[in-house]
C-alpha cells in the first residue's frame, strides 16, 4: 500500500552557483511544479531542508522567505535540520502529512551553498561541517567530517579486510556514472590510480574518496496515494520510509562500523513496503566518502556485510551490475549541497522508476531505495519507492 | 582520588542531583583525571557524560574514574584540519575497559594503529574546550 505519491520533481545542476538560496530554490521548485502539471495555488504546504545557512550565509528563517519567493506566501512552511539528512527528513514529514490527510499536496525541497561562493574557504567550511559532531566531546580533538567517516571505515577495513583499492573503485564507479548525468558537479572519469595518488585528507581517504563542497537545490511534489493519478505528472509510489538515530558521540555507539541507524531505518522502510534489499533494482546511497557507500550497501542489505568493498571492485554495484548503486554519480560525483541531497536522491529514484533517466537509466527499474545519513551516521532515513501501478 | 571527591562534592547543587556535568568533567580532565559515568541499571560506561544512560535511559548514573590505559579501536590521521587547528595529527577511538573515548594521539601522523596499546597523558585545549590526549604505551 503506497504511503504517498511523488508526481513532480526538479533540481538544479549541482556545482558552483552565484544564485542566492531563494533563487536556487526556485530553479528546482518551478520545474517540479511544471513536471507535476500543478500551479502554486494547488500547493498546501512547504517541507523544506537547509542545514547550515545560518553559519554559512547568515541566513535563517528561510522557509517563509522561500514560500514568498516562489509564489506560495501564506502556506504553512517548516524548515528541517539534521545535518546531511536534512531534506530526507523534510520528505518524511511531507509524506506523513499527505498520508494523514493533513494536506492534499505539498512541496518538499532543499537548498544549500557550500562552495567559496559563500565567501568561505576550505578551513572555514571544514569547521562548519565539524559542527555536526559533538561540541564538547568531539570537536575539541580536531576531528573533521572526513575524520568521522575515516574512523568508521578504518574499523571496517580492520574487521572485514576492505582495501584502499576497493574504496577507490567506489569513486571510479561514481565518477563514471557522473559522466552520464548532466546535473553532476564532476562530469569526468577518474582511475583508481588517480584516487590513490591524490592527497590524503584523513586516512584512508584521499581527496578523490571525498565528495565535493557543492551548491544546489532539489524539489519534489508529494500528494496522497489516492489523488496521485489525478495530476499530469507520472506518479511514483512511496511505499516505505524508515528513520532511526544512533547514540552520539561516535565513541558511545555499540559497534560503530555497523552503522546501526541505517540498518534500523532500512528494516522499518522494507517492512512498510513488504520488501527487502535483495530485490531492489537500484539504490541511491549517501557516499559522502567512499567508505560510507561500502557501509551503506551492507546496511541496506544490497550486499552481505563485509562484502561492500569486493562488490564495488568487481563491478557488481556499477550501472551494468546486479545492483546499481548511485547511478546519479552519488554525492561523490553528482555533488553534495547538504540540505538538497536527500531530495535529490528522491529525484533520481523518480526518474529511474519512470524510465526517464536517459543515458544512465537502470533497465526495467521497478523498485529503488534511497539512503541519506546525517552527522556521524547517527541520523539515517531510508526510503523505498516503486514504479506507479 | 581527592580530585574526584572534590568534583563529586562540587556537583551537588542541593537538589539531590549529583550527576556529573560537562564543566566538572572538563575541570577534572584539565587536572589529569579522566572521568566518566556508569549506569547503575545496565552497567553502560561512557566517557561523554549525559543526563541519562544512552543505552537504557536510566537516570541513576554514577561518576566513575575511567581506565587510563587502553587499546586503539580505530584511528585516522587528519591531514586537512578545521580552522584553528594545525595538521597532521591522529584522532582515535580508544577502548578503555567498558568505556570508549575519542582522543587526540600525541605525535604526528601514523603514530599508532588499530590494536595498539595507548595511555592517557593529559589534556589539549581548543576553543576553550579540553580534549583527552593519549600516547603509545612503552614496551
Ligand atoms: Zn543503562
Amino acid at each position: 500500500m503506497p504511503r504517498a505519491s511523488v508526481i513532480g520533481v526538479g533540481m538544479t545542476p549541482f556545482g558552483v552557483h552565484e544564485a542566492t538560496l531563494p533563487e536556487l530554490f526556485a530553479e528546482a521548485a518551478f520545474p517540479a511544479f511544471d513536471d507535476a502539471g500543478i500551479s502554486a495555488g494547488e500547493i498546501d504546504a512547504l517541507y523544506f531542508g537547509n542545514a547550515m545557512g545560518g553559519q554559512t550565509e547568515n541566513d535563517t528563517h528561510l522557509a517563509p522567505t522561500l514560500t514568498s519567493h516562489v509564489g506560495l506566501a501564506g502556506v504553512p512552511a517548516q524548515r528541517f535540520e539534521d545535518a546531511c539528512a536534512t531534506s530526507s527528513n523534510a520528505f518524511k514529514h511531507a509524506v506523513e502529512a499527505v498520508e494523514a490527510g493533513l494536506h492534499d499536496t505539498v512541496l518538499v525541497g532543499g537548498v544549500e551553498r557550500c562552495t567559496p561562493e559563500t565567501g568561505l574557504g576550505t578551513g572555514a567550511m571544514t569547521r562548519i561541517f565539524a559542527s555536526a559532531s559533538h561540541r564538547q566531546y568531539e570537536q575539541p580533538s580536531g576531528l573533521t567530517f572526513p575524520g568521522v567517516f575515516a574512523l568508521l571505515t578504518k574499523r571496517h577495513m580492520y574487521e572485514h579486510g576492505t582495501t584502499d583499492e576497493q574504496l577507490a573503485h567506489v569513486a571510479v564507479k561514481n565518477h563514471a556514472n557522473g559522466t552520464l548525468n548532466p546535473r553532476a558537479h564532476f562530469g569526468r572519469d577518474v582511475t583508481t590510480d588517480d584516487v590513490l595518488d591524490s592527497p590524503t585528507v584523513a586516512d584512508p581517504f584521499h581527496l578523490f574518496d571525498c565528495c565535493p563542497f557543492s551548491d544546489g537545490a532539489a524539489a519534489a511534489i508529494v500528494t496522497s496515494a489516492d489523488t496521485g493519478a489525478s495530476f499530469d505528472g507520472d506518479g511514483v509510489a512511496v511505499t516505505g520510509i524508515g528513520h532511526a538515530t544512533d547514540v552520539v558521540p561516535l565513541a558511545d555507539k555499540t559497534h560503530p562500523s555497523t552503522t546501526q541507524a541505517a540498518r534500523d531505518a532500512a528494516a522499518e522502510a522494507y517492512e512498510q513496503a513488504d520488501t527487502d534489499g535483495t530485490v531492489m533494482d537500484l539504490a541511491e546511497v549517501h557516499d559522502c566518502f567512499t567508505g560510507a557507500e561500502v557501509m551503506a550497501s551492507e546496511a541496506l542489505g544490497l550486499v552481505e556485510t563485509g562484502d561492500g568493498g569486493p562488490a564495488a571492485a568487481e563491478g557488481r554495484t556499477s550501472l551494468e551490475g546486479e545492483i546499481p548503486i548511485n547511478p546519479s554519480g552519488g554525492l561523490k560525483a553528482k555533488g553534495h549541497p547538504i540540505g538538497a541531497t536527500g531530495v535529490a536522491q528522491i529525484v533520481e529514484l523518480t526518474e529511474h522508476l519512470r524510465g526517464e533517466a536517459n543515458d544512465r537509466q537502470v533497465d526495467d527499474a521497478t523498485k529503488g531505495v534511497a539512503h541519506n545519513l546525517g552527522g556521524d551516521a547517527a541520523t539515517t532515513v531510508v526510503t523505498v519507492m516503486e514504479a506507479g501501478t | 582520588m581527592s580530585e574526584t571527591e572534590e568534583v563529586e562534592r562540587s556537583s551537588d547543587d542541593g537538589d539531590g542531583d549529583d550527576r556529573l556535568t560537562y564543566r566538572e568533567w572538563a575541570a577534572a580532565l584539565r587536572e589529569g583525571t579522566l572521568l566518566g559515568q556508569e549506569c547503575s541499571k545496565c552497567g553502560h560506561v561512557t566517557a561523554a557524560p549525559k543526563a541519562a544512560c544512552a543505552q537504557c535511559g536510566d537516570r541513576e548514573i554514577s561518576t566513575t574514574k575511567l581506565d587510563t590505559e587502553g587499546e586503539v579501536h580505530s584511528v585516522t590521521t587528519i591531514a586537512v584540519p578545521p580552522e584553528r587547528f594545525e595538521g597532521d595529527y591522529q584522532v582515535a577511538l580508544v577502548d578503555l575497559g567498558a568505556g570508549r573515548v575519542l582522543a587526540r594521539i600525541d605525535g604526528g601522523r601514523e603514530t599508532v594503529e588499530i590494536g595498539d596499546r595507548v595511555q592517557f597523558t593529559n589534556a589539549m585545549e581548543a576553543d576553550g574546550h579540553p580534549a583527552p590526549v593519549f600516547e603509545p604505551t612503552e614496551g
